[in-house]
């Protein structure tokens, strides 16, 4: 199945077993908003780690109603986001979500060698957009994490991403690795990585969907832009998920689709035990939501 | 198609034409034997250059008339094929050829920057094409002559210079295989990654008129029983017209061990000059050196 919206991440979780969600530094307002309207919505069971009173006073003046939510106290930061991640560790909890607290900070704690959330795989980025200009979802990756992968963490965050695509309900995503051009060029690195992943998709180097590249991006979303060009490409056109070459590309296009396309984003941090909702302080309520939506899809086993 | 060198032979011959071929230092046997086949068939002119008593003297012990030649004298190898290069610059000849002259002290001639007939920026490269009893076509390598370790762009024009060959022969679109040991693209192996990026330039046609797939192993290459067993979807598909080699240790022994123990045959021909090249080894038999004759008439 393919997303048309990002509201269709819901009939992908709904009905399902509630995935428990602890929330670290749990005394965000945003983040307590997103979690308790997806624990109304029956998808994910709270737990939030922080300052109890805070937490409950910030609930009381803004009328959020968490009565029942499993609050454990912890006011400080360090531990309730080392307690956070240990209870994902140690599956007490499917999910992981930032609340007011540093990112680095966060990752830090993720990646401890004994109690942290590594897997082996590298940790990556991934952000599904929905945009009025195209037909379905698009996913871009990565955006935020990576900076400038070289082949190896290239063919890694393509992995994590088709995996949580593939968990989302995609058989086979069509993948575009994005390019200034769609020609081979030696001086442009990214052409080259983008040539070396088509032919390891092919061999099936690279399981569980379609690479093509390197597509310029007309002609990784455009079927005109591609047929003009004379493309031949399965993914031209229809592109499920688009591989940035690096981050500035990526962070580039991520807030252009934001700022300009008006789109709305969901996105997780994917390669660690659990999804880790990791949206930036600055973001929606409504981002936030979606990406607990698209973590408690992507956590299913 | 043509799928034999017998049959190259008579496409040449139906060509009607003569094509005047200098010849550096011919006076082996080899050499004066082959030329002679292809005067007395019809469709070459020969100016022999060397030393012309040594010449004449090699023709009489064949029971060869030195005067179906135009004989010029030269007093080493080296005058000879500058001279030789330095006729085929001027349009005196259409086609050089190598005789009993070292490799290098030829090609030093062709490479001259003002007096060789390099094309300018050309990559100079070798493509043979091999005729195997076992095979159902004919087979167009490279390169087992020139090029030890081709990077990417000399592979790149060694692919189109054997294209170019391969359409001549009629082969309408020819499959290309990037020769390897496995099919599997890996950073560890350069080729693997030449191989992926020349994938790409054929699929954007930035490589035109060809299907081409690599890394391939030789069985993916020429044999379709391995594509199924192995189950590598391929569009070479077991039946490839072209076979790339990562480096000329690779090729040349491919060729020659075809020619020894398969009864392969093999006309071959130097790439990137303005004017067709026949250059061989001097130890080649004369059937060969009259097919690269052949071969070079066809190309010219």
């Amino acid at each position: 199945m393919v997303l048309k919206t990002l509201n269709d991440l819901k009939s992908i979780v709904e009905g399902g077993p509630r995935k428990r969600l602890v929330l670290a530094a749990a005394q965000d307002q945003h983040s307590l908003e997103a979690v308790v309207r997806a624990w109304k919505a029956n998808i994910i069971e709270p737990i939030l780690i922080g300052d109890k009173e805070g937490i409950e006073d910030l609930c009381s003046s803004s009328n959020l109603d968490i009565s029942g939510i499993k609050i454990i106290h912890e006011p400080n930061m360090d531990m309730s986001l080392e307690l956070a991640v240990r209870m994902a560790s140690s599956k007490q909890a499917d999910i992981l979500m930032k609340g007011k607290i540093g990112t680095s900070s966060l990752l830090k704690c993720a990646l401890n060698k004994e109690w942290g959330l590594r897997t082996g795989k590298l940790l990556s980025h991934i952000a599904l957009f929905e945009v009025d200009t195209y037909p379905k979802v698009i996913a871009v990756t990565d955006v935020a994490m990576n900076i400038a992968p070289n082949l190896q963490e290239k063919i890694a965050i393509v992995n994590n991403a088709v995996n949580c695509l593939n968990k989302i309900g995609y058989i086979l995503p069509k993948v575009a690795v994005l390019g200034a051009v769609e020609m081979v060029n030696e001086n442009m690195e990214a052409t080259l990585h983008a040539a070396l992943l088509s032919k390891m998709n092919q061999r099936d180097q690279i399981k569980n969907c379609i690479i093509d590249g390197p597509l310029a991006f007309d002609n990784a979303v455009s079927l005109e832009s591609a047929k003009q060009k004379g493309i031949r490409s399965e993914v031209a056109g229809d592109t499920d998920l688009l591989l940035m070459p690096d981050i500035e590309v990526g962070n580039v296009l991520y807030k252009s689709l934001v700022f300009f396309a008006k789109a709305k984003v969901a996105s997780i941090i994917l390669g660690a035990l659990v999804p880790i909702v990791l949206t930036s302080r600055s973001d929606s309520e409504q981002a936030k939501f979606d990406s607990i939506l698209l973590s408690a899809a992507a956590s299913k086993r | 198609m043509i799928r034999t060198l017998d049959q190259m032979e008579e496409k040449v011959l139906a060509l009607g034409k003569k094509f005047r071929v200098a010849i550096a230092w011919a006076q082996d046997s080899n050499t004066i034997g082959a030329v002679t086949k292809a005067v007395n068939n019809g469709f070459i002119e020969a100016i022999l250059i060397g030393d012309r008593s040594e010449i004449i003297k090699t023709c009489r012990a064949h029971g060869i008339d030195e005067n179906l030649f135009t004989i010029f004298d030269a007093y080493d190898e080296r005058d000879a094929s500058q001279l030789a290069v330095r006729m085929a610059k001027e349009g005196e000849a259409e086609i050089v050829m190598k005789g009993l002259v070292e490799t290098d002290k030829f090609l030093k001639a062709v490479m001259d920057k003002e007096k060789g007939i390099m094309i300018p920026n050309a990559v100079l490269s070798y493509v043979a094409v091999m005729e195997i009893p076992l095979y159902n076509k004919l087979l167009f390598i490279s390169d087992p002559a020139v090029i030890p370790f081709p990077d990417l762009d000399q592979k790149v024009a060694m692919v189109e210079y054997a294209i170019k060959m391969a359409l001549k022969f009629g082969v309408k679109k020819p499959k290309v295989a990037l020769i390897g040991a496995s099919e599997k693209m890996s950073n560890h192996f350069e080729n693997s990654i030449h191989y992926s990026i020349m994938c790409k330039m054929a699929d954007r046609n930035q490589i035109k008129n060809c299907i081409m797939d690599g890394p391939l192993d030789l069985f993916l290459a020429c044999d379709k029983k391995s594509v199924e067993i192995k189950g590598v979807k391929t569009p070479v598909d077991g039946d490839a017209d072209i076979l790339i080699f990562p480096s000329l240790e690779s090729c040349n022994p491919f060729y020659k061990g075809l020619m020894l123990f398969a009864k392969g045959e093999l006309a071959g021909l130097l790439r990137g000059t303005e004017k067709p090249v026949v250059l061989m080894s001097r130890s080649e038999s004369e059937k060969s050196k009259y097919f690269c004759i052949a071969l070079s008439c066809l190309m010219a």
